[in-house]
């Protein structure tokens, strides 16, 4: 269903918005965490979100996802104003997100963890739980890497791994838009690697992916934008090269390891 | 869960059917009196664990539920004149409409504030009986509510398997009428947990935040939890006021140690299994019930147990709880499990608890 009109939307209008930030402020008590931040992702892209420790990204995330309610400004998503929407319905209209805290499930197996995003909102539903959803869950754990943990619960896995179970929660959920936050902290060359390409894969299968991350390293070879903030304002948005040219970045980074 | 796994529960299930089915022709008959109590509080502690023990969302004040079920049913009957069946659908709706009024505005937030506004709840219901002797029988209770079944004369089935008295009669016809229900709400609890509804029950006990990422909405279902756990308790105690072996009083059904009682039943028992409360309440009655009726006398201090049998029994809790903290039926369990493991080294490991 979501697939389907992401394929149609990019058939139309390749460089389509499909979400679109207006002057969103989310403040807690004194503290801004996000001033006045406006920027649209283009459908089909895999778009880079960086700042320093504590820029806000998150908190942008969680008001995008429905986690938050912004304090003012709009969150539309495909030219629909969705500001302040639950998150459970955002999930419902095509926007999943992992944790960058993850958030398994210790109660139950891997395949457990993953078929949970199979189950429908509703009290009372006929559909089959058992049978066809496993075999969905099943296949989300092979797309992600974690075949050989089915049974196992996430206690065993190894940081790698719970990423993969993150991403593929959300995968479950048929998303047209993956907020992902910050996968590549913890992961080694090898795994970063893997996970880029992962990531590829389903920007190729019609997905939009916004990444969270403190820097570019990670990011050069997988992004085709990137969105820049520093103490919750937005201070640049360009291409990776643009962006790796921008002395307003640079200073951002006091210089350093951009 | 292992095959096998599944067959030995099923094994152990169909035995105590069978014990509880032909209970009055292995008990005595006050025993079975004491048994169908028994039912009842495991009914109760059911109901508690449905929500609290899956969603992870603690109610201490389940005697709400209880005591909305009760008086209502016991109202309508007594001043109204309604039959029992009607007033105990009517208790039954009552303590539904209840779990939405305190459920919707308490489960829209996190954390323990639906505790200490179920803590509240009841407290308030206490003195509302208080205010109102007249109608609601103040601290005495509520008596003489019409029964259920009318057992009036002996019943010839019942004669001719050798119960003799209508005495013993009625107590047989309240122990099935008790069975049923309890069955009945064993088997509803059932279903409705080994469904996808409680994977997202404990999903919520879990990780709130993990819910709401695969688009599903927990505030709905802990209040689907909650007001099935209240329409299923008053269900129970409007029933219960109309057998012969309780009225509606407030020591029964809803001052603060009733509400007390199913938490700790369903800690004891194992939380989010249903079936650990449902055993472990019928246990409890009859371990509390022995206590309180004993006349020995405890050596030493010479204190008769009667007199300080609840120090004992809750000190007797305490100790359970610090030795099984999961509680008694995962501790089973996992039991039975290393048992079979050491008999059976080629069994394979199983990961899954329940």
């Amino acid at each position: 269903m979501s697939t389907h009109s992401t394929r149609s939307a990019r058939d139309t209008a390749q460089s389509a918005d499909i979400l679109r930030l207006e002057n969103v402020t989310k403040r807690f008590g004194s503290v801004t965490a996000i001033d006045d931040l406006s920027f649209t992702i283009r459908d089909g892209d895999i778009v880079g979100f960086i700042g320093p420790n504590g820029a806000g990204k998150s908190t942008t995330f969680d008001c995008v996802s429905g986690a938050l309610a912004p304090t003012s400004g709009s969150v539309y998503y495909r030219g629909e104003d969705v500001t302040g929407r639950p998150q459970h319905a955002l999930v419902r209209r095509g926007i999943a997100r992992t944790y960058q805290t993850f958030r398994p499930l210790n109660d139950r197996t891997i395949l457990e963890n993953v078929a949970l995003s199979q189950v429908p909102n509703s009290l009372f539903s006929l559909t089959d739980f058992r049978a066809d959803t496993e075999e969905r869950a099943r296949e989300i754990c092979e797309r992600v890497g974690l075949e050989e943990y089915l049974s196992q619960t996430p206690d065993e896995l190894p940081h790698a791994g719970l990423l993969r179970l993150e991403v593929g929660r959300a995968l479950g959920t048929d998303p047209d838009l993956l907020l992902i936050d910050e996968p590549f902290a913890g992961l080694t060359s090898d795994e970063i690697d893997q996970t880029v390409k992962l990531f590829c894969s389903l920007r190729e299968d019609g997905m939009t992916l916004v990444v969270i991350d403190h820097n570019m390293h990670g990011l050069l070879d997988l992004v085709d934008r990137v969105v820049v903030i520093s103490f919750g304002e937005k201070i640049a948005q360009g291409t990776p090269e643009e962006i790796h040219n921008d002395p307003t970045v640079q200073e951002a980074y006091l210089g350093g390891e951009l | 869960m292992t095959r096998r796994n599944i067959e030995s529960h099923r094994i152990v299930g169909i035995v105590c059917l069978i014990g509880l089915a032909s209970a009055p022709f292995l008990l005595g008959i006050l025993t079975l009196r004491q048994l169908t109590a028994a039912l009842f509080l495991g009914m109760f502690a059911m109901s508690w664990d449905y929500v609290s023990g899956y969603t992870g969302q603690l109610s201490f004040g389940h005697s709400m539920f209880f005591g909305i079920g009760g008086y209502t049913a016991a109202v309508l009957n007594l001043n109204v004149g309604l039959s029992p069946v009607v007033t105990i659908l009517a208790g039954t709706v009552a303590a539904g409409i209840a779990g939405l009024l305190v459920g919707v505005p308490a489960l829209r937030l996190r954390g323990p504030y639906l505790a200490l506004i179920t803590l509240i709840a009841p407290l308030v219901l206490v003195q509302i009986v208080n205010i109102y002797p007249d109608m609601l029988g103040g601290e005495g209770g509520l008596q003489g509510m019409d029964l259920l079944v009318a057992v009036d004369e002996p019943i010839g089935v019942l004669s001719a398997v050798g119960f003799e008295s209508a005495f013993e009669h009625r107590v047989v016809v309240y122990y099935y009428v008790a069975l049923l229900l309890f069955l009945a709400i064993y088997a509803l609890f059932y279903v409705f947990t080994r469904s996808y509804v409680g994977s997202v029950f404990t999903a919520i006990r879990e990780d709130e935040d993990a819910v709401a990422a695969v688009g599903v909405d927990a505030a709905k279902f802990k209040l689907f939890a909650f007001t099935m756990s209240g329409v299923v308790g008053g269900l129970a105690a409007a029933t219960l006021v109309h057998t012969p072996l309780a009225g509606a009083a407030p020591e029964r059904l809803l001052v603060l140690p009733v509400s007390i009682e199913v938490v700790l039943i369903g800690f004891l028992g194992g939380m989010g299994t249903i079936t650990g409360p449902a055993a472990t309440g019928i246990v409890f009655y009859f371990v509390r019930d022995t206590l309180q009726a004993s006349d020995a006398v405890i050596p030493l201090v010479g204190l008769p147990v009667g007199e300080v049998w609840e120090v004992l029994f809750y000190s007797i809790a305490l100790l359970v709880l610090f030795a099984l903290p999961r509680g008694v039926l995962p501790w089973l369990s996992d039991l039975s499990r290393t048992v079979r493991d050491r008999n059976d080294p080629s069994a394979e490991p199983i990961s899954e608890t329940h």
